[in-house]
């Protein structure tokens, strides 16, 4: 009698589990899917779009802009190009209600050639971070780090300070990389950290 | 009449590739996201955005890939909820999406 029971108590559980994890997977794949692809590009493609921010690099190449972008979608998107039309760029976008995602700091590395680090004719990394942020350094594959230069821009309603930095080929032609973007505050405390990377 | 038939047939046939010519397309997803997973879509010179819808947090790559150097061409990467690779060109590519971490939702789609 005790082991029917005990069958069917493991029985219960291992629904409840089942059910559970069915519903979690609907539930987020509900949410998600609420993204529809064809109206998201829809609204990508005629939302106005308005320059932030310049970027010049160290070693002379040409400057890239910084642009944004507020979509119908209600999505705040950020893209850096020789110019707002250029025909090979890459961009990010997130909810216009949480551009930051929660964090300090939210980054994007935009980059054509590859993928072999050697053959990436330009890499820029570019984003957003918190007010509340007052230095951001790249973190290189060799080691060492570079200074990030922040400004303040008014994207929308709100405020931010905007950064870009566009790596030099000199390191890129020798593998030398970036591996993460960290924010910091006054005091030298970190507030963000976001990896990235060439390839994948 | 029967010729008028057979043209309608073909106006429709038209309208039907022009459709699919221009439709965009979903190749990877929606699923759950493991490191270090990638997809491709199939090669076309229709292809200009190349889209990964994602759960915010999920660091993730997009890229075309041309069918001659195999190079990558506008490239992204971050963790933001979207993020895109335009290639404006009429070279023939695919869309190449790439996930760094995993354990979340996404999709990759392509679209002219």
């Amino acid at each position: 009698m005790s082991r029917t029971n005990s069958r069917r108590g493991a029985l219960v559980v291992a629904l409840v589990v089942v059910a559970s994890a069915v519903l979690a997977t609907g539930v987020i794949a509900g949410h998600f899917q609420s993204v529809d692809p064809p109206s998201f590009h829809q609204a990508l493609l005629t939302g106005e779009i308005t320059q932030v921010a310049v970027v010049q690099t160290e070693d002379g190449s040409p400057g890239h802009g910084i642009f944004a972008q507020l979509t119908q979608a209600g999505h705040l998107c950020l893209f850096e190009a020789p110019s707002a039309t250029s025909r090979a760029h890459g961009g990010a976008c997130n909810p216009v209600d949480n551009p930051l995602n929660g964090s300090a700091l939210s980054a994007t590395l935009s980059y054509d050639g590859g993928p072999a680090i050697g053959d990436v004719t330009s890499a820029t990394l570019f984003g957003l971070t918190a007010r509340g942020v007052a230095r951001a350094r790249v973190l290189m594959s060799d080691g060492s780090s570079r200074e990030v230069k922040l400004r303040k821009a008014k994207v929308g309603s709100d405020e931010f300070q905007v950064f870009g930095y566009r790596f030099k080929k000199a390191d890129l032609k020798r593998g030398i990389g970036p591996t993460a973007i960290v924010a910091f505050d006054a005091n030298g405390m970190e507030l963000g950290r976001q990896p990235t990377g060439i390839g994948g | 009449m029967r010729n008028l038939g057979v043209g309608l047939a073909g106006v429709l046939a038209a309208l039907l590739l022009a459709g699919t010519a221009v439709a965009g397309t979903t190749y990877a997803g929606p699923k759950m996201w493991w490191p270090n997973e990638g997809a491709g879509s199939a090669y076309s010179s229709g292809w200009h955005y190349n889209y990964f819808f994602k759960e915010s947090g999920l660091d993730a790559t997009v890229t075309f890939i041309d069918n001659v150097s195999y190079s990558w061409h506008g490239t992204v990467r971050g963790t933001s909820s979207t993020i895109y690779a335009r290639w404006y060109v009429s070279n023939v590519k695919r869309g190449h999406c790439f996930s760094h971490s995993g354990y979340q939702w996404g999709s990759c789609y392509v679209t002219d």
